[in-house]
């Protein structure tokens, strides 16, 4: 493709994609009086103070430290997990795969409000009301049936032959898993964390079904409760969004380098 | 030798764990469906396929079901089609590439509870800024054709950065030598994308469909943040009438029973998706 | 070899969960010597949060026995009774006392959800709160809670504007629109009269103010009479606000704080909102500061002003273990002098009607004060426990009435169809 063509073709997509992003930046820093005023676009005077309301509260920065934990954890409990199962549906000899896989997807088809009651009333049940590990599991449990249908994608897309060589040269499955599956399907596994990642921070149906103080609060109720019975705050929501999405940002730009081509393609000839 | 093969010990955790948190809500909801309980007037009685009955006959469910339908066709192709051309246009290194895909995944990182929120704004035909920067004065949410297109649109913005990123790191693993051997055969552009690409990426375009069509069909927060249902249910969806009905009417019955019709339209979508693509992952 | 391991991999794993649930910490209340600990769950409170935990305190110095733990709700009022339908339909007692929406009670009532609270206000102080809350926590002649804070509909104006041109605030709804056609005649980027139309609750509370207006109502004694000739003429009128321009068709899309925003810019002429709006644009550095004006909102010829009733009452959840700390802190809570110490501090407006007549009230918050008059001719919702399955009915059948997408005629004949078919359903 011509360079000028590609060029305007990336301009107009990151218009699309940050526009408004953008357009909540600005909105962040516009004064109460002029919050909704359109023209001009670009206000005469800005202000800090809907961030400054924001952060200096203790509490909205803990609950951005529960999300961060949250995401942490559900990410790397789903790849564990996950990947271990894509690993057998995808080299091993498992029973009844379809079956498994179509099991798998099954957990992802309820509407999640239907099944929001039944599993508050499990996790009030054996005490975890409140605490972030409900989350953690609740959301593992969610992710997974994404994470192994990826992950087994993947898993098959590396030619078997390096596989039954491990195995010839005396590896077990899981050093064959650990030490060559792995490393060879990064692209996967980023894809996944990333996915997973931004899963569970935005989560916020069952965060707020489970949570009930600042405990376990993550970022979504904590935004949810920024509203009054009638009034929204919108300069303050404007710049919670900005405050949480960059953090993703920079995970997402971290994750993305791993997702390059060139690690399947010389791994048979050698 | 081929027992130590065996891959079940590999998949018992994940089954144990998706289990725990999937069969009993989906026990305790069929159970739900073929009762009428309404916890308020204390009736709780079991009344067989009276619900489903009723449910074909009910016009909001069909109404509902054409609407869900429709969002989930539209957005769907839509997001397909330009997840594939970003996917395509990110594949070949340049400089930027890294900060370009993460960019692109702002829509996707953006928390659902601001994003709907802040397109209900920017869709407002007084100050929104959609009807500024074109100069319109389109009512969006309150005409009943703009109103469900707006939320597709909202949906496309937000989702297709997951289908752009899944067939991004799909177009990753396509070996290079691929294209090579093929542009030495005098294969163009269109050609390679169309032999060599596109079924390549099948698994993972599987995958994508399967799991946007999913989250399509379920739709319920950011539609119901956007228009509530309206103007007059012509934005709601199944999920939404499921939701009016548990939480609003406590109709808990009739709410479990949509909840139900809605896994099994998307099961026979996803049995319909794997005939199509066969072979994709399980062969 | 493939049987064993997969027995040992489900055993650890289960083993693990095991360890998850046990090692996490237990919310549980805990019990100092001799405290009591009760939890009050309610909505989010506007503006600081420690100015209502100082009130709280007070209590706690009050009842030295008894500990009080808040716990928040989002505001929204979707995701409150969510909650508690949820938690009450699984007979929770993880909190005590409960803040609920005024359309609630005599559902939760009929559930079996609240307790019977008519022993703690007396028959004489029954009269001291607003006819319109009592009605609305009155279910089979018992109380089943205690309002806590009061809201209702208002008409805001451009005082400017109606001065300019010789106008005075609107009795009827054609004085309105006759003021409307008038000035934005002859002012530039003005709407006429713009309310919430969007299809949520507050369409319900919007409508209903035409209704009543005209002497119509949903329900009289039992009997479904929505689809009166004094509905059908009100519906048509809202409908033909927008079709004649004095409304524009983005109502029907809104809520409260759009239609704030766009009347806070100087955009609109007339405006329909609940009272939190007023300190907002009397702010400082609000453009409209000193020039807005309240009224009472208008009605049809030879009928009387009526507003939709909103505002929380507290209850006591039936499953608590603590029912009589929770009652103390109801009455408490509901006593005229914290009522006034709310208003002026977080500027809840008192459902008691003595204490608008407190001196220090009626200095420092005039403004509350001034509404006495329209609370006491605020009407609830339609007190019923079938009310939520009501308004389900209610919304879309009204959005399509506004949107013009279905006559007046049709859409409330449907409705009242199905409110008929609901109210029979029980039996």
């Amino acid at each position: 493709m011509k360079r000028p063509a590609h060029f305007a073709m990336l301009l107009l997509l990151c218009a699309f994609c940050l526009g408004p992003l953008l357009w909540q930046l600005v909105t962040s820093l516009k004064p109460n009086e002029i919050l909704t005023t359109l023209p001009p676009i670009l206000p005469d005077r800005l202000t800090l103070d809907h961030y400054i309301s924001v952060l200096a509260e203790r509490s909205f920065v803990k609950c951005m430290a529960n999300s961060a934990g949250v995401a942490a954890m559900t990410t790397g409990l789903s790849l564990c997990i996950g990947s271990l199962c894509a690993f057998a549906l995808a080299k091993l000899r498992t029973p009844f795969k379809a079956a498994v896989l179509g099991f798998v997807l099954s957990a992802s088809m309820f509407p999640p409000i239907a099944t929001v009651s039944p599993l508050y009333l499990i996790i009030r049940g054996v005490g975890l009301r409140d605490t972030l590990w409900a989350l953690v599991l609740t959301y593992t449990s969610f992710s997974l049936p994404l994470s192994i249908w990826i992950l087994t994608n993947f898993f098959r897309q590396i030619p078997d032959e390096i596989h039954r060589a491990a195995r010839v040269d005396g590896c077990s499955p899981f050093q064959c898993f650990y030490r060559i599956m792995l490393p060879l399907s990064l692209p996967g596994l980023f894809t996944t964390a990333i996915l997973v990642f931004i899963f569970s921070w935005n989560e916020f149906l069952f965060a707020l079904t489970f949570t009930a103080t600042e405990a376990s609060r993550t970022v979504p109720v904590a935004i949810a409760l920024f509203p009054g019975v009638h009034e929204i705050p919108w300069g303050e929501i404007a710049a919670a969004s900005v405050t949480v999405t960059l953090p993703l940002i920079v995970v997402v730009f971290a994750f993305q380098k791993r997702i390059v081509a060139g690690l399947t393609a010389g791994a048979v000839k050698g | 030798m081929k027992r130590h093969n065996d891959g079940t010990p590999f998949i018992v955790p994940s089954l144990i764990l998706i289990a725990l948190i999937t069969i009993y809500p989906a026990v305790y909801a069929l159970y739900l469906s073929v009762h009428r309980k309404l916890p308020i007037f204390g009736i709780s009685r079991f009344t067989g396929l009276d619900n489903y009955l009723f449910l074909v006959g009910d016009e909001r469910f069909w109404n509902a079901f054409r609407n869900t339908l429709y969002f989930t066709v539209v957005s769907v192709t839509l997001e397909l089609v330009l997840g594939l051309a970003i996917a395509v246009l990110l594949d070949k290194a340049f400089r930027m590439r890294g900060i370009v895909r993460a960019i692109v995944l702002v829509p996707w990182a953006i928390p659902t509870v601001v994003s709907a929120k802040m397109w209900e704004w920017m869709y407002n035909s007084d100050f929104g800024i959609l009807n500024y920067l074109m100069g319109t004065d389109i009512n969006w949410l309150g005409s009943p054709f703009w109103a469900l297109n707006g939320a597709v649109f909202m949906d496309v913005w937000k989702t297709t950065p997951f289908v752009a990123i899944l067939l991004m790191a799909g177009l990753q693993v396509i070996p290079r030598e691929l294209y090579k051997a093929a542009r030495v055969d005098g294969a163009g552009s269109l050609d390679i994308f169309r032999r060599i690409t596109l079924p390549l990426l099948k698994p993972v375009i599987l995958v994508v469909l399967t799991f946007r069509t999913l989250d399509a069909f379920r739709i319920f927060d950011a539609v119901y943040v956007l228009t509530g249902g309206g103007p007059a249910n012509t934005t709601e969806t199944l999920s939404i009438y499921a939701y009016k009905m548990l939480f609003q009417t406590l109709q808990f019955g009739y709410g479990s029973t949509l909840a139900i019709m809605v896994f099994l339209c998307v099961g026979m979508i996803s049995l319909f998706y794997a005939r199509l693509l066969r072979g994709g992952i399980a062969e | 070899m493939g049987t064993r391991s997969t027995i040992f991999i489900a055993a650890i794993t289960l083993l693990c969960l095991l360890l998850f649930i046990g090692c996490s910490e237990r919310k549980r209340p805990t019990e100092e010597a001799a405290r009591s600990v009760i939890v009050f769950k309610h909505g989010k409170i506007s503006g600081d949060p420690s100015i209502f935990r100082t009130i709280l305190d007070r209590f706690e110095s009050e009842n030295p026995e008894i500990s009080v733990r808040e716990e928040t709700l989002p505001a929204s009022t979707d995701e409150q009774h969510q909650f508690y339908t949820l938690n009450l339909e699984g007979g929770a007692s993880d909190f005590d006392v409960l803040s609920m929406d005024v359309i609630w009670v005599p559902e939760f009532a009929r559930a079996g959800w609240i307790r019977d609270l008519s022993h703690l206000v007396s028959e004489q102080e029954r009269s001291d709160f607003f006819p319109g809350p009592m009605e609305a926590v009155t279910y089979k002649g018992r109380m089943y809670a205690v309002p806590w804070y009061i809201d209702a509909g208002v008409l805001y104006y451009r005082k400017d504007f109606l001065d300019k041109y010789g106008f005075s605030p609107p009795r009827t709804w054609n004085g309105l629109v006759e003021a409307a056609q008038h000035i934005t005649n002859r002012e530039k980027d003005l709407y006429g009269y713009i309310w919430q139309g969007k299809q949520y609750e507050g369409l319900v509370c919007n409508v209903l103010e035409f209704f009543w207006g005209n002497g119509g109502d949903v329900l009289k004694e039992d009997r479904v009479v929505i689809d009166s000739r004094e509905n059908m003429e009100a519906a048509a009128f809202m409908r033909n606000l927008i079709e004649s321009g004095i409304t524009p068709p983005l109502v029907t899309t809104a809520m409260e704080e759009p239609t704030r925003h766009i009347f806070g810019n100087g955009r609109a002429l007339f405006m329909r909102n609940w009272p939190y709006v007023w300190n907002i644009y009397n702010a400082e550095g609000s453009p409209l500061r000193g020039r807005v004006g309240i009224a009472p909102l208008p009605s049809f010829p030879g009928k009387k002003p009526i507003s939709t009733l909103g505002g929380w009452q507290l209850g006591v959840n039936r499953f608590s273990r603590n029912h009589e700390a929770a009652e103390k802190l109801v009455r408490f809570l509901s006593s005229p002098d914290v009522q006034k110490t709310a208003a002026l501090t977080i500027g809840y407006k008192p459902t008691r009607r003595s204490v608008y007549q407190d001196a220090e009230l009626r200095a420092m918050q005039p403004f509350i004060v001034s509404l006495h008059d329209i609370f006491m001719k605020a009407r609830p919702r339609p007190v019923s426990p079938y009310y939520m399955m009501m308004t389900q009915v209610m919304q879309p059948e009204f959005s399509a009435i506004i949107s013009g997408i279905r006559s007046p005629e049709a859409a409330l004949a449907s409705t009242r169809r199905q409110i008929e078919h609901i109210l029979e359903a029980d039996r």
